[in-house]
């Protein structure tokens, strides 16, 4: 085994881990401002204890992302100096910026949101929980800056063998940006509006006393997905058009590829320009979920006078369907990474030049260690998410009053 | 302009060690804290400012990548070990102090208080192998590259791992003494009196070890500013100890803030105007301003962070003015 594949093996695992998390964030953070905010129009009960819910699931998950994503940016300077070393000037300015503008002021907003309840006043917590959201967003959107620059440099030129950034706009309006993080998002919110429906829908199945309130959840995360599942197709065919355009050889041959070839033949010498076709093979499967999911609209209707609970079997299905759009957001994902090789930035620099001069035997430790161990905490992490969800919105820890202490060790739930 | 930015990510890192550090500490301090009670009380003192603590540490590595990308790769990758070990203790800590108390068995808590125990060991001991591997050199060659990992493990890294270790458990109860109810920070305050003259010990340790070496001898640039930052932080933790007999937490908790501050100093000024010195190729050895960015990319983070930090700095100020002062009865419970 060779240095480059094992840290090939360990970007692809653990980015893989960060993004299973990261859309739930992206997705359940937006669903949160809007039941937070209905709460605080409405004094609706009812919206404060699903915000305590939800908002108890969104930290739970959050823990993983903050872990993961740690990882992700170590990850760079130890197994991918030769990134940083070459193109780094350029690919280096929207990750910084990403930490200053939206990490730092994220985290800051979220442990003030989670400690804040009763003792901040009500709007300036529901200030910090847009804060939270804006910031998420904008996490994503210099992430998707950077890896579409790996996809498509653009606004640098090269001078000692090193690119030198020339055009900061080239990097915002890069081609293979736009429907890419429109895809993104609105993958993010199936994910969101999926989760929130199938949680909702396992209550209702087991004739929770709480029907009302997971009956509105239901309700809010079904509409939410099928209006997403139409944006993530909307914008997934969006995103032929300009990939195939600066990137010719990523979705099979054709004369573009052809003349692309035989130039990098010329400058960077014979070798394998095609992608492999895992590739292509993530992008089928993908497309097939997409579709299959499409069909979310048909349980719209029986939302009416309760069919889809009465029914009992839709809400079997949003269950059983809940893995399909984390299985498709990682084979997009696949599709996209692994449709760029040979190359770590298209057609600039080749991957076995970005890997570190560290040996095999040391990657591979770090790529066991940190699988087990990411791999370890993630599904402890689900686990606990389970049991929380499936304990109900009776008492969450999260904005729990202080003078009600913690009935710990808390009575086990009725159903769990 | 390459001194600025390297001065603001000194900054980001060192406030890094010193609001993390408080966080490991008290994960370091959980290991004596059996009772279920207690332990809470004390993650419940770190609680709100958890989060904004850590994120200092990716705020600094994406100052590192974005402003000195070539120093970013041959740093993380020329001291793989240290780093590595430093990373997991990080993840360990988050994960750990987030989800203890979503199980509901004490027995589950307890598992995962070890946890906590076990990452803030191994967060200090690789953040202070990281400082001492960059004061010893490494065997940076003229390709750019740091061959092996071996020269990693030298006693002088061990120590300066086990100083850090030390200085942080001191720091941590200097903060829960601050923090907690009058009643229970009377024993934090006399277990901090206590780890005071041995964080001086290991720091003492590490500073002897430091000047046998001769890879550290020869690494240094500026010997003279070297020892008067030695002389700071031994003041520092002395001063520290006078504060706490004193029952002058507020004070204590800034003179070991300045002692988990200085360490990050004495690298950056003793090896100037070099970020990481090699030790096979003097002409190997990288400056600050080599490992810069080039002139667009820093005007461009320029325009950016000059703006940004006010901001930056007041949320986090907020954080602490809203949940200022000692825990009470009043602050929810979350972790
Ligand atoms: C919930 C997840 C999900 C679902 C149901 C779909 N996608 Fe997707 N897709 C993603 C989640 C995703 C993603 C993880 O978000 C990716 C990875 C990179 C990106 O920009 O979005 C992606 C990438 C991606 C790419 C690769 C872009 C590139 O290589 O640069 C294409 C062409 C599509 N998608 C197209 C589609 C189509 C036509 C779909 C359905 C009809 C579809 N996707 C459903
Ligand atoms: C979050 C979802 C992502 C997933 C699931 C993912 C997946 C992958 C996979 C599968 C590979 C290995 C490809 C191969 O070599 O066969 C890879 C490599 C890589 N990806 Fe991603 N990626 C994601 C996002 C990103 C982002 C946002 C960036 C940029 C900031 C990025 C940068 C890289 C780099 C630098 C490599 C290593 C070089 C290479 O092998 O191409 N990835 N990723
Ligand atoms: C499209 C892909 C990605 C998206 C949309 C994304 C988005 C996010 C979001 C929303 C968070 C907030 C915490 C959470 O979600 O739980 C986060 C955390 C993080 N991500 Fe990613 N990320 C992506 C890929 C990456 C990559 C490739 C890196 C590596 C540079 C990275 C670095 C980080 C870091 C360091 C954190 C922790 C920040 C904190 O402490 O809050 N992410 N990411």
């Amino acid at each position: 085994m060779d240095t480059l594949l094992l840290a090939r093996l360990q970007f692809a695992t653990t980015t893989s881990i960060h993004f299973l998390f990261v859309v739930v964030t992206l997705g359940l953070v937006t669903l949160l401002v809007g039941l937070q905010t209905a709460w605080v129009l409405t004094d609706k009960p009812a919206y404060e204890r699903l915000t305590r819910f939800w908002g108890q699931l969104y930290v739970i998950n959050y823990v993983l992302g903050i872990a993961t994503g740690i990882v992700m940016e170590f990850q760079f300077g130890l197994n991918w100096s030769g990134l940083s070393r070459y193109v780094g000037n350029v690919f280096g300015a929207p990750l910084a910026i990403e930490t200053l503008v939206a990490f730092f002021l994220e985290s800051t907003f979220l442990g003030m949101w989670i400690f804040g309840w009763h003792r901040l006043r009500r709007g300036v917590h529901l200030a910090l929980l847009y804060g939270v959201a804006i910031t998420a967003y904008a996490s994503a959107f210099w992430i998707m800056v950077a890896n579409s620059w790996l996809q498509n440099p653009v606004g640098y030129e090269v001078r000692d063998g090193i690119a030198h950034l020339t055009d900061f706009t080239a990097l915002l309006t890069n081609p293979s940006l736009g429907m890419a993080l429109g895809h993104v998002i609105a993958a993010a919110l199936l994910v969101g509006g999926m989760l929130m429906a199938a949680v909702s829908a396992g209550h209702l199945l087991r004739r929770t006393p709480d029907f009302a309130l997971h009956r509105t959840a239901l309700r809010i995360g079904l509409v939410t997905a099928a209006l997403s599942i139409t944006m993530v197709q909307g914008f997934g065919f969006a995103q032929f058009g300009p990939v195939g355009e600066v990137q010719p050889t990523k979705f099979g041959g054709g004369p573009g590829a052809d003349a692309l070839v035989a130039e990098w033949t010329a400058r960077f010498g014979l070798g394998d320009y095609t992608p492999p076709v895992l590739a292509s093979v993530g992008l089928g499967f993908m497309i097939l979920i997409g579709f299959s999911l499409g069909t979310l609209w048909l349980l719209l209707p029986l939302l009416w006078r309760d069919w889809i609970i009465r029914l009992r079997f839709p809400l079997w299905l949003l269950l059983f369907a809940l893995p399909l759009p984390f299985v498709a957001a990682i084979l997009g994902w696949i599709a996209r990474e692994v449709g760029r090789q040979p190359w770590v930035a298209y057609g600039l620099l080749p991957t076995d030049q970005a890997v570190s001069g560290v040996g095999p035997g040391v990657m591979l430790a770090s790529l066991i260690g940190f699988t087990l161990l990411l791999g370890t905490l993630a599904v402890t992490n689900w686990v606990l998410m389970a049991r929380h969800a499936a304990r109900g919105a009776a008492d969450p820890a999260l904005g729990r009053r202080p003078e009600h202490p913690p009935a710990d060790p808390r009575p086990e739930p009725a159903f769990a | 302009m390459e001194l600025a930015w390297y001065a603001l990510l000194g900054a980001f890192f060192a406030t890094y060690l010193v609001l993390g550090g408080y966080d490991y500490g008290v994960g370091l301090l959980l290991a004596r804290r059996t009772d279920p009670a207690r332990r809470r009380a004390a993650l419940n003192a770190v609680g709100p400012f958890f989060l904004g603590n850590e994120v200092w540490l990716v705020a600094a590595v994406g100052l590192l990548f974005g402003a000195f990308p070539l120093l970013e790769g041959e740093l993380l990758a020329g001291l793989y070990p240290a780093v590595v070990g430093a990373l997991a203790g990080v993840i360990l800590v988050t994960v750990g102090v987030q989800l203890r108390s979503r199980p509901a068995g004490d027995r589950a808590r307890a598992t995962w208080d070890r946890v906590v125990v076990v990452g803030s060991l191994l967060a200090a001991l690789g953040w202070g192998a990281v400082l001492a591997g960059m004061l010893q050199g490494v065997p940076l060659h003229a390709d750019g590259h740091v061959a092996g990992v071996s020269h990693l493990f030298t006693p002088f890294v061990a120590a300066a791992g086990l100083a850090v270790v030390a200085l942080v458990a001191a720091h941590g109860a200097t903060f829960l003494a601050l923090r907690l109810p009058a009643a229970d920070a009377e024993p934090t305050a006399r277990t901090a009196r206590r780890l005071v003259p041995v964080a001086l010990a290991a720091v003492g340790t590490a500073a002897v070890l430091g000047l046998l070496s001769d890879r550290v001898r020869a690494a240094v640039q500026r010997p003279a500013v070297g020892v008067l930052l030695l002389g700071l932080l031994v003041a520092a933790l002395l001063a520290a100890r006078v504060a706490l007999a004193r029952r002058r937490p507020g004070l204590a908790f800034a003179a070991t803030a300045i002692a988990l501050a200085v360490p990050v100093a004495l690298v950056g000024a003793t090896l100037w105007p070099y970020a990481l010195v090699s030790t096979v190729d003097a002409g190997a050895s990288l400056t600050v301003a080599d490992a810069a960015a080039s002139g667009p990319t820093l005007r461009l983070l320029g325009w950016l962070t000059v703006p940004l930090l006010p901001a930056l700095l007041g949320f986090q100020a907020m954080c602490w003015w809203v949940f200022r002062g000692r825990t009470d009865g009043r602050a929810p419970v979350y972790w």
